[in-house]
């Protein structure tokens, strides 16, 4: 028998060990969100006059232009791929996803070797048509080409989220318009647009916060947003405290994102919760309206996953045999180590989480799953920020017992290690992992958990006999998800690994940087390929799911 | 007395109302007690506060003498002796007929579990499917296990929640005969809930009636429902 309160309050293992997860991923970013009130000094006086409004005005038409543009393609693909039947349907329905697998750092420096004055499509204007053209039009580093990179290659979060609403809820509405005597564009713009609104909206969120999240398109582009200014700030002028402001700024900018998401998703969920919903029945589209809808789709197909890839393939035939040797050998295994290393960590603390807070019903666990959600919200370079002065400070407190060890020690330990990458992982990609784990304890309900302990299992007994049995393939396609997410992240990787450690993105990405695009292809090639395979389980055993 | 309930109140999170108030019961050692009421009478929740699933905003149950809840102490559901038979069974998918029974059994050893599975398999005539997993049984073998895995740790009191729900009717029948030849055969007492009067009336030593989470009357089957 125990106390009455010890029980309400729900004091046991799993709320102990959630309770400090979770405060270890809020205790850094809190640090943030307190440089607001740290005062300020004559640098920040200087950036606040002179350059801030800028960051601010450079990211948010990033972000507008971006967000517009992935609607755009995202909604009218859904739909085509939704509502009609052309050829090549079946093919476009989840190749269109592929661009997802093309990291847009990857996209940006494919795409400026494919344009740039030596690049192929040059190349054959002047050379075999002999043509000169403005060297302007081909410039795709600047803020219109950024636009395009992150639309092209982030459009898929709108297009699948829409597409699997639409083809599961909109069935009865999309025929009975028709039935009506309403054309496919009417339809389009009074049934589909406003019934998708919260899929649409919830995955342009995902593409902003993907725009907030990049350094390297920017960085690569030479365009100052926030993520460049921020590492700029602190790498360049030496200026922590300034860095943590800038980091601020964009943290509240987020909040009102997630905020506006919040509004404009509203609380219309618009899906059936009693009919059975059953699939759209899908009307052929013949001759010319055929060919219009294949060659749309062709298009985008071709810019965001056909050219790009195409192109990496050559470069790669060029230089195969000076990349692959033993330092790619090396790089690879770094890759899938610090990969694998953070994905069993991040889906261990999700599972612990999730587990908390599906027992426990009070205000603590809804907060935990909420924070825990948040992190991936938080772009790539204010976690870099926040990890770095949590570690310095951490180091500084724990200087006597590094002394104690070894007398001979350096003051920097834990933020010249892998630890500090590893744990901003965990702070970033936590909701992923979370998120799988999460979903697959409500596919099971609570009452195998109830069962389970009238049969005389405690909690944690209960957790390895029944539990973790049942969320088995949750945790295994979480440890994926988060395992590829890891192995193409490039900002907290390049900022935070340790001296002298590279993964395939950070190389990629440097080989690009010091102009040797054509070197960086093989590796880029290793994760556009993972992601891929990733990619083709992950939607054709969701496809199977839903059928 | 075996079973003692006394004031028990309980009101849901977000809940306007006491969903159970001042709910009082007493159950003699062997009876076989009916809780009828319609769906959202709170029928259920009185099992859930008894098997220890929710905690009560006050009141005491006692069970042989031992104080499962009051005010300032909780017995947890895994040390309470309560079985359970849960609507949807709950048979967990991952685990053969066998390992679920053998799921509750847990301080005795293995030969000793062998022989018990063996006796209660045999209660409810379903030997020769220890070998099968959940979804190679029909609805009503299923919930034959179900009863089964809540019989085998002789617990206290067993508890069955809405246990024809999921049957068709010509089962249903057969079924509710079977159950009450085992559960006079175990000698356990036992509390089931149900919306159905035909339910109640054939099963039940005693019927409590439950509306808006209040007891409405109590008494013998006959003198009850008419």
């Amino acid at each position: 028998m125990i106390k009455i309160n010890k029980v309400k309050q729900n004091l046991n293992a799993w709320s102990v060990l959630s309770f400090i997860f979770i405060m270890l991923i809020i205790l850094p970013n809190l640090n943030i969100l307190g440089g607001i009130f740290s005062p300020a000094n004559e640098n920040w006086q200087h950036i606040k006059t002179f350059l801030l409004q800028d960051y601010i005005f450079k990211t948010l038409k990033l972000v507008v232009f971006t967000g517009l543009f992935t609607i755009i393609l995202g909604t009218s693909l859904s739909w085509l791929i939704s509502a009609f039947d052309f050829p090549l349907r079946n093919f476009f329905k989840w190749s269109l996803v592929f661009s997802l697998a093309i990291p847009p750092y990857i996209a940006a420096y494919t795409y400026n070797g494919l344009l740039n004055y030596t690049g192929i499509i040059q190349t054959f204007l002047r050379g075999t048509l002999h043509l000169q053209i403005n060297q302007k039009y081909f410039d795709i580093m600047s803020e219109k080409g950024a636009i395009f990179i992150f639309t092209m290659f982030l459009f898929p979060y709108v297009y699948t989220i829409t597409q699997a609403f639409l083809e599961k809820q909109s069935a009865a509405l999309i025929e009975n318009a028709r039935i009506l005597g309403r054309s496919p564009l009417e339809i389009f713009f009074y049934i589909i647009i406003p019934i998708s609104r919260a899929a649409i909206v919830g995955g342009t969120s995902l593409v902003i916060l993907e725009v907030l999240n990049d350094y390297g398109v920017v960085k690569y582009f030479g365009i100052t947003t926030f993520s460049t200014a921020i590492f700029q700030t602190w790498f360049a002028f030496g200026d922590i405290n300034s860095a943590i402001r800038l980091s601020a700024v964009l943290l509240l900018i987020v909040f009102v994102i997630l905020f506006l998401e919040k509004i404009l998703r509203g609380r219309k969920r618009f899906s059936f919760t009693t009919t059975k919903s059953r699939p759209i029945t899908r009307q052929k589209l013949v001759g010319i309206k055929g060919m219009v809808a294949f060659s749309y789709c062709l298009t985008i197909f071709s810019l965001g996953f056909l050219i790009p890839t195409l192109q990496l393939l050559y470069w790669s035939l060029l230089t195969y045999q000076k990349i692959l040797n033993g330092k790619f050998l090396s790089l690879l295994v770094n890759t899938v180590f610090v990969s694998l290393l953070a994905a069993g960590l991040i889906v261990i603390i999700a599972v612990v989480i999730a587990n908390y807070c599906r027992i426990s019903s009070g205000l603590a666990a809804k907060i935990y799953s909420k924070v825990t959600t948040l992190g991936y919200s938080i772009p790539g370079a204010v976690i870099a920020i926040a990890v770095i002065v949590f570690f310095i400070n951490l180091d500084h407190r724990l200087y006597w017992f590094y002394k104690f060890l070894n007398p001979e020690t350096g003051k920097l330990i834990l933020s010249s290690s892998l630890v500090m990458l590893i744990f901003a992982y965990v702070i970033r990609f936590l909701a992923i992992g979370f998120n799988s784990i999460e979903s697959g304890f409500e596919k099971n309900g609570v009452s195998f958990f109830e069962a389970s302990r009238t049969l005389g299992m405690n909690i944690t007994e209960t957790f390895w006999k029944v539990d973790l049995p049942m969320i088995r393939p949750a945790v295994i396609s979480g440890f994926l998800l988060v395992f590829v997410d890891i192995l193409k992240e490039l900002p907290l990787t390049l900022i935070l690994r340790p001296f002298n450690f590279d993964t395939l993105a950070t190389k990629a990405f440097e080989y690009a940087n010091d102009e040797m695009i054509h070197e960086a292809s093989i590796a880029s090639l290793f994760i556009i390929a993972v992601s891929i395979i990733a990619i083709y389980f992950f939607y054709k055993t969701g496809d199977k799911e839903a059928e | 007395m075996f079973v003692k309930i006394k004031g028990l109140n309980f009101r849901y999170k977000n809940a306007q109302e006491e969903t159970i108030n001042d709910f009082h019961l007493r159950i003699n050692k062997g009876e076989i007690v009916s809780i009828l009421g319609q769906s959202g009478s709170g029928k259920s929740t009185v099992l859930r506060l008894l098997a220890g699933l929710e905690i009560p905003s006050s009141g005491v149950i006692i069970i042989d003498n031992l104080v499962i809840v009051d005010d300032n102490n909780f017995v947890l559901p895994e040390k309470r002796g309560v079985g359970m038979v849960f609507q949807d069974y709950a048979l967990f998918p991952h685990m053969t007929v066998e390992e679920n029974i053998m799921f509750g059994l847990k301080k005795i050893d293995r030969k000793a579990k062998k022989i018990r599975v063996e006796e209660v398999l045999a209660l409810v005539n379903l030997k020769e499917f220890s070998k099968r997993y959940p979804y190679e049984l029909s609805g009503g073998q299923q919930q034959r296990v179900a009863l089964a895995r809540a019989l085998a740790p002789q617990p206290f009191l067993l508890l069955l929640d809405e246990p024809f729900s999921n049957l068709d009717k010509d089962l249903q029948l057969k079924i509710r005969e079977e159950l009450k030849g085992i559960l006079k055969a175990t000698g356990i007492t036992a509390i089931f809930v149900t919306h159905d009067q035909e339910d109640a009336k054939a099963l039940a030593d005693r019927i409590v009636i439950l509306e808006d989470g209040k007891i409405l009357r109590e008494g013998k089957p006959q003198e009850i429902l008419e």
